[in-house]
Order: C-alpha cells, then structure tokens, then sequence
C-alpha cells in the first residue's frame, strides 16, 4: 500500500494519471518520460531525505506507482542493498 | 576570441580576486559549496560581477561557481575522503587556483541531455572517456573538464556519470569556440580520445550524472535570472541617462511621452523578474525546486532580451559602437540557450500547469 503523502506527491507530477493513484498505475501510461522521471525523482529525493542508490535507476523501478514507492519505502528504510554501483566513486 | 593567454591570464586574476576577498566562499553555506549556494550572497555577486566583467567572464563565473564546483563539493563529501582529488580539486578551486569546465553539452542537441554520445567505459583500474563536447565555458583556460558521459547503452536516467577530466590529458584536445561574442569566457570544443583515467577521477556516482546534474543546474539557473536582473537594471539606468542629455529641454528625449512608455515597459518586465527572484530564490537554493528554476529562466529570458532590444533602439546609432548595447543584444541570446533553452523551461513550466494554478493566490 503507498503511502498518501507518496501518492499525493505522485499526482502532482503526473496530472494526467488515474485518480486515485494505486500501486498498479503505470507511471510510463500517466506521462512519465525520462526528463519527468528527474523531475520526480528530485522531489522524492527531497521530500524523504534519501539519495536513490544506482542499481534502482532502472526502467523496473519507475514501472508502476507500486514499483516506485517499493524502492522508495526501501531506501529510506535502509532495507535497499548497498550493493550495485551506487557506492561506486574510484 | 581574444588572444587566450591574455584571457587566461584575466580569468585567473577574477578567480584570484574573487578568492581572496571571501566573495567567493561567501557564496556558499558556511563557506563549504556542498552546503548549497546563499541566495542573498549570489545576487550580489552576480551583481557586482555584471558591473564590473565582461559578459564572457561573468559566464565562466556563472557556469563554474554554481553548478561545476557544488556538484564536485557534494561528490567529494560522498567520498568520504579529505585527500581524495575531488575533494583536493574543489580546495583549490575554492582558492581560485583552478578553473573548472562544466562539459555537458554534447555535439548532440542540448535540449535532448539524454542523447549524448560522450561514454566512459568502467573497467576496474579505470576509466576511459571518448566523445566531443562543444560549446564549452572556461574550456581555454580550464585545468579540469567536468564531463557528463554515458556509461550505460540506454537513454535511462541511470545510464549517465560524470567524470573529471584533467585538461592536459593525453588524448585531450580542446579548441577555441569561433565567436566573437563571448571573450573572457574561454568558451571552447573538448575532444575526447580514449582518454584513460584512474578510477577516482569519478565526478559522482556511477549513474547519477543527469540527477546531479538536474539538481545543481537550477541554481545556475537562478543565478543567471539574478544576473540578469542586475544587467537590465544597469542597462536602463544606462539608457534613461542617456536620454534625459540627449536633444532640447532639460530633460532631452526622456520628456517624450512615447520614449517614458517604452521604458515603463522594460521596467514593469524587470521589476517583475526582480519580484519572481525575490519569491522563488531560497526554493532554488535550498531545494532545487525545479519548477521555480525553470520560471526564474524562462522570465529572464524574456526580460533581458526585451529590456536590451529597446534599450538598444532608443541609444539610436550610438548602440551600434564597439560594445553598445547591439553587441550585447546578440549575447542575451544566451539566456535562451545557455544552461537550458528557452522551450526546456516552458515544457518544466507547462508539466506543473496544475500546481501553478492551483497555488494559493
């Protein structure tokens, strides 16, 4: 189940998506393309304090409304693996 | 372009001033660039620097201390590591003892980030970056390039990383931009050839060069609507001076009714950029509110060339000398590229339609 604050932020970014915003909304079919993908992820970044880890900047994650907050609710829960390249800086 | 010792020798003495006189650690929060810019403190540098540089120098300054070193700063804090070269990098520039250039655009359309061809190839004991970026600031004289490439072989927002090319490595090749209007700024092409790097020449994370990006560009952004701001205020004290000792009477042609009216709506337009500066400022610094970086651009865009055109038409004949206000029209043309074009920030503007209009009034 996402979070009301979650879908709230969601239904900002993405008029033209279903109403209500359900785990099974497919961000791609509401109007999320690549630049609206940063657009999004900088005000999730913000909004809970977490910074996305690499290996989740995928096509997977920005899937459906439910895909996205798993990944979301999964970093800020420090549950995501730090594995991947996201901790990759030389 | 100038002769580029000469400008190298300029750019190195505003950043040796800037450094020493604490204007340019007074930008950031607490003096650290990965604490985010102080909005009050960039107006003013942006300010002053419209005052006192050419328009080429005050986009080397603009492009370098809003965007190149912050995002460097937030990197090197990321790692952890005080003797890391990143964090080295941004101590000396910082000191105003390198010049750094933000390598962004590609040959490719800079409205279209996301088509870049630049890649680096991450091997384990390296990097290697091949490709071209064009149009370059501070690329004459810059001791390091800032390069966004793609290290992924899709156009995902995951498939980008930034990487700190030294200017003089072998397989770098750097030539000057062929313009007349951007002197001071060492605007130039990078050429990329296989060029091999140790693995912590890293400008980030692996994958998170267009976010990086993305979040640093706003402030650069605000800061050019700042500059702007500042450059159609001293453009119309500039102009109304000129008008009230120009013709009969005591105050020449600024008495003509027609003349007042034309410059009332320059001042209304930039009185209006002032007011969305004044409103969104502290959410572009503190937040990298998008949507408001994207207004703060799109306005100064409109104001500065606006504001110039008419400035330009009322100096009559005299606009046309050696930097009158003709040349400088054609080099506020780069509010509407540089940075993000113009139509990047009315589609930002026209995705938030509903937050806009449904903000309390």
């Amino acid at each position: 189940m996402i979070e009301q604050g979650f879908a709230d932020l969601l239904a900002d970014h993405l008029p033209e998506a279903p109403r209500p915003i359900t785990e099974q909304v497919r961000l791609r079919d509401a109007g999320l393309d690549s630049v609206h993908s940063i657009d999004l992820l900088l005000a999730i970044e913000d909004a809970y304090g977490i910074e996305f880890p690499a290996h989740l900047l995928n096509d997977e994650t920005f899937d459906t409304a439910g895909s996205l907050w798993a990944a979301v609710d999964g970093t800020v829960r420090g549950a995501a693996s730090p594995a991947g390249n996201g901790g990759r800086y030389g | 372009m100038a002769d580029l010792l000469l400008e190298t020798a300029r750019a190195d003495a505003l950043w040796e001033r800037l450094a020493g006189s604490g204007r340019l650690r007074g930008l950031y929060r607490d003096g650290d660039p990965a604490q985010g810019l102080d909005a009050a403190a960039l107006r003013a540098l942006f300010t002053e620097l419209d005052a006192e540089e050419t328009v080429g120098a005050t986009l080397g300054v603009c492009v370098q201390s809003t965007t190149a070193l912050p995002l460097l700063a937030a990197a090197a804090r990321r790692a952890g590591d005080p003797a890391h070269p990143l964090a080295e990098l941004v101590r000396d520039a910082l000191a105003g003892r390198r010049t750094i250039g933000l390598a962004a655009t590609d040959v490719t359309p800079g409205s279209d980030l996301a088509a870049l061809t630049t890649t680096v190839t991450l091997a384990e004991d390296r990097l290697t970056v091949t490709g071209r970026k064009e149009w370059i600031a501070n690329a004459g004289f810059a001791s390091h390039l800032l390069v966004l490439a793609r290290h992924g072989r899709g156009r995902g927002i995951g498939d980008f990383t930034w990487v700190v090319v030294p200017a003089d490595a072998p397989g770098v090749t750097v030539e000057a931009a062929d313009t007349p209007l951007f002197d001071g700024s060492g605007t130039g092409h990078a050429s990329f050839r296989e060029v091999t790097l140790p693995p912590d020449h890293l400008g980030g994370a692996v994958g998170r060069g267009l976010i990086d990006f993305s979040r640093h560009i706003a402030v650069e952004r605000l800061a050019s609507a700042a500059w702007g701001h500042a450059m159609c205020r001293r453009v119309l004290r500039e102009t109304v001076a000129y008008l009230r000792g120009r013709g009969e009477g005591p105050a020449g042609l600024w008495a003509r009714e027609e003349v007042r009216r034309r410059v009332a709506e320059c001042l209304t337009a930039t009185a209006g950029l002032g007011a969305l500066i004044d409103a969104h400022a502290d959410a572009v610094t503190g937040r990298h509110d998008q949507l408001a970086a994207a207004l703060l651009k799109a306005s100064a865009a409109r104001t500065v060339e606006q504001v110039v055109a008419v400035a330009a038409h009322l100096q009559g004949a005299r606009a046309f000398a050696a930097g009158g206000l003709q040349t400088l029209r054609a080099q506020a043309g780069l509010w509407s590229v540089g940075g993000g074009t113009y139509e990047v920030m009315l589609s930002t503007i026209a995705d938030h339609t509903d937050r806009l209009l449904d903000a309390p009034a």
